[in-house]
């Protein structure tokens, strides 16, 4: 409960804080499944046509599409377009 | 994103090709050392494309010879790099300075002159005239005082009120008024004959002087002399000239035909409609849709809408639609008397401008036939008017 993250948890949420900002965590947005928007993100692990994985705070996003792009990329977003069709945490 | 990527031409970018086993650390370190990639796309397992610009292509050097990749330009886009071709060739920029200059110099020549407004006037005799004060197709247009050539023209041609001479371009209009001359008065002491000028069988003559050579009831020709100016005294055998005038009043006939069809067309909307864009860009008519009207009849309805439209200044580009209205086409059989009403006075309007003002009608006649399903008519006006004319008597010509 009193480990490093539970007393940030705790206080974002008692001052409804932003918790991308307290916590560290990615901020995904996704449009359809055309695009993906990944700020705050650790760096590429991975990249293919139809494989991404990107390293996070709480692990390694993953996402698995068709005909993926990197339409921009910059130390704090990456913006990927293309067909896409899975987005998990994998640890 | 348009703004960004005219951004992105403006400053210039090359697309790369870089070859290498660890492409996702080449992508991690740039991201590192904040040089912008955009557009990246992976070609092969070992090959990755991306868009960079010129500062962030020329940071890469470093990083390349860090990890193990090869770096190589596979297109260049953008302004700067056109520039610096342009400067290559110096040669063609000059040229095409050259070629405005000349284009400039060239229009300031005048190529074609039209003219408007002249009826009486022949517009070979104003653009003899033109040619003689200098303007003509060919003359440049600084050396011409077009106040000045106005005045000129003016004076050349007694018939002109008022000139306006225009350059649009290279094309000069000169608009012309022309004078309404008054009917020629003759002096008293010149000689002439009474002429008649118009057909008709004769009325009355007054004749105040002369000798008058037609009466009543005689048939007349429009030229015909009524009145002669030339009086021969028989008791010294000779003729002597004189300025004859008088009234002669005759009885004139003015004809006019009228026709109408029986059964008329109407057409009448089916609710099928069918529209048609066209962009005009100045002379330019760009069409939307291409492909024939589907209707054999139809009526045409048009639109068209301006683009920032103030008074009359706007940008010279116009959308125009048409709309095509299937009809189908009904005969309708038109009422007898109202069609005779109609060509009457279709027939009267068309006669009645030619009657003088001051003449008197005496009789309207009005004769109705109808052949192949079409009304004629014909209207036949009898007036009274004073025909007389005077001419002026050619010595030695009789």
């Amino acid at each position: 409960m009193w480990e490093n993250g539970g007393i940030k948890k705790g206080l974002a949420e008692i001052l409804e804080l932003p918790k991308d900002i307290i916590l560290d965590l990615p901020k995904i947005i996704m449009i359809g499944n055309l695009q993906i928007y990944i700020e705050n993100h650790k760096g590429i692990l991975e990249y293919t046509d139809n494989r991404i994985r990107i390293n996070t705070k709480n692990g390694t996003l993953r996402i698995i599409g068709k005909n993926l792009m990197l339409k921009n990329i910059v130390a704090e977003e990456i913006f990927i377009v293309g067909e896409i069709n899975q987005v998990e945490f994998i640890d | 994103m348009l703004v960004l990527r005219l951004w992105n031409y403006m400053r210039g970018y090359v697309i790369i090709r870089v070859q290498g086993l660890t492409l996702e650390r080449f992508i991690n370190i740039c991201m590192a050392r904040d040089i912008y990639l955009w557009d990246v796309k992976r070609i092969d397992n070992t090959t990755l494309e991306t868009k960079i610009s010129i500062e962030g292509f020329k940071d890469l050097k470093k990083i390349v010879r860090k990890i193990d990749c090869k770096v190589s330009i596979f297109e260049k886009h953008g302004y700067p790099f056109w520039i610096h071709r342009l400067k290559k060739r110096k040669m063609l920029l000059l040229g095409a300075f050259f070629c405005f200059l000349l284009l400039v110099f060239v229009s300031t020549f005048i190529f074609s002159i039209e003219i408007a407004g002249n009826e009486n006037v022949e517009k070979a005799e104003i653009i003899s005239k033109l040619n003689n004060l200098g303007f003509k197709p060919g003359a440049n247009r600084c050396f011409i005082n077009l106040r000045k050539l106005e005045n000129q023209l003016l004076l050349e041609i007694d018939q002109l009120a008022w000139v306006g001479v225009e350059i649009k371009g290279i094309k000069a209009k000169v608009e012309v008024a022309e004078k309404i001359l008054p009917p020629n008065k003759i002096d008293k002491d010149i000689p002439c004959n009474v002429v008649a000028q118009k057909n008709g069988v004769i009325e009355k003559v007054i004749t105040k002087s002369g000798h008058a050579v037609v009466k009543e009831g005689d048939i007349v020709k429009k030229g015909d002399i009524l009145i002669s100016g030339i009086i021969q005294l028989e008791h010294i055998g000779n003729s002597i000239p004189v300025h004859s005038y008088g009234d002669v009043y005759a009885k004139t006939y003015y004809e006019a035909m009228g026709e109408k069809n029986l059964t008329e067309i109407k057409e009448k909307k089916t609710g099928q409609k069918f529209v048609k864009k066209i962009l005009n860009l100045g002379n330019v008519e760009l069409s939307f849709n291409r492909g024939k009207i589907p209707y054999e009849f139809y009526i045409v309805e048009k639109r068209s809408k301006k683009l920032l439209q103030w008074r009359k200044i706007g940008l010279p580009v116009e959308l125009i639609i048409e709309e095509y209205y299937e009809v189908n086409k009904i005969e309708i059989t038109v009422n007898e008397v109202e069609a005779k009403n109609h060509v009457h006075k279709e027939a009267l309007d068309s006669i009645l401008e030619e009657i003088p003002f001051e003449a008197e009608i005496l009789n309207t006649q009005i004769d109705f036939t109808v052949k192949d399903g079409v009304l004629y008519g014909k209207v036949i006006i009898e007036a009274l008017e004073n025909i007389a004319v005077q001419k002026t008597l050619q010595i030695g010509e009789d």
